[in-house]
């Protein structure tokens, strides 16, 4: 086994010197800038893209706040809580002939 | 260091020039380890490239200069890495394509070009190669850093950020592995001399 071992040892010994640092090719530098401006572009396509989704969606974004704060036309010009509705529809005078006093006549007549 | 930490900063910094400088000091080395981690000499400078290209659009991330190195062999050893795994699944669709004999004549015709020192050394990358073929791509790469490039168990772990004591274990087993498959490859090769003894 000992044997094996160095010998195994030895093999990855010439496999170092089999297998040496080599130089670069003469094209390799302009080819690793071809490949970062490559992926440059790609980066910038996907920036703009990705710019554009964005503008889009807060274009919507104020589309869909401006239509929910701007109040729904009914069609009808009723304005302020029922019971300024209700009170507009039967002033005081008419509530009497109905039979309906007002609070101050009514505590009056109690007294 | 190949080079200052200064121009480090400057490439982190966005500096094209000192990029180039970093690259050209350090393409050599990586262009090697390359070599012997893959084993093929005519993919070499794509993977380095590969390498430089990570480097270059991740290099803003390293925290600090002094971690630049292992940094440097993380990415060699991740880009090395996926060319081994894209390589096997290429290597098993074409070699079912061809024939055993014809796989045989193509080496036959590759080893007639070479002599000499060149053809010892074509038989040693060629050993190595299927001995390494008995681990995974990752034991193969971590293996070869080790008891090829010589790094040690500490680089080792700056590389990897793992613990020193599992890189043991695991560097131990892909060893045995790698030892049992010599020790049968060297059965194979004393047997038909056995016989004729």
């Amino acid at each position: 086994m000992d044997q094996f071992n160095d010998e195994l040892n030895g093999l990855f010994a010439s496999y170092k010197a089999s297998v040496p640092d080599v130089e670069a090719s003469a094209n390799f530098m302009p080819e690793l800038w071809r490949r970062i401006e490559g992926r440059r572009s790609i980066l910038l396509r996907m920036k703009k893209l990705t710019q554009m989704f964005l503008a889009a969606a807060a274009a919507l974004s104020i589309v869909f706040v401006t239509l929910l704060s701007v109040p729904a036309f009914t069609g009808s010009d009723v304005s302020g809580s029922y019971i300024e509705v209700l009170a507009d529809a039967y002033p005081t005078e008419t509530l009497a002939s109905h039979g309906v006093l007002p609070r101050e006549a009514a505590e009056v007549k109690t007294k | 260091m190949l080079v200052d930490f200064e121009q480090i900063q400057k490439a982190k910094a966005g500096d094209d020039a000192a990029f180039n400088q970093v690259v050209i000091a350090y393409r050599k080395r990586i262009l090697g380890t390359i070599a012997r981690l893959i084993g093929r000499p005519e993919d070499v400078e794509d993977v380095a490239q590969e390498v430089f290209l990570r480097l270059y659009y991740s290099l803003d991330q390293l925290r600090t200069p002094e971690v630049f190195e292992p940094w440097l062999y993380r990415l060699t050893v991740n880009a090395s890495y996926d060319y081994l795994r894209k390589q096997r699944r290429r290597n098993e669709s074409r070699m079912s394509d061809l024939s055993e004999q014809q796989v045989m004549m193509a080496d036959a015709a590759a080893g007639g070009k070479v002599s000499g020192e060149e053809h010892r050394r074509k038989q040693v990358r060629e050993l190595v190669e299927s001995l390494l073929g008995a681990v995974s791509e990752q034991d193969r790469i971590l293996l070869t850093l080790k008891e090829v490039e010589g790094l040690s168990l500490k680089e080792l772990e700056k590389i990897y950020s793992v613990n020193e004591n599992a890189l043991k274990v695991r560097l131990f087993r892909a060893r045995q592995r790698v030892l049992n498959a010599f020790e049968a490859t060297r059965a194979s090769t004393n047997k038909p001399a056995g016989r004729k003894g």
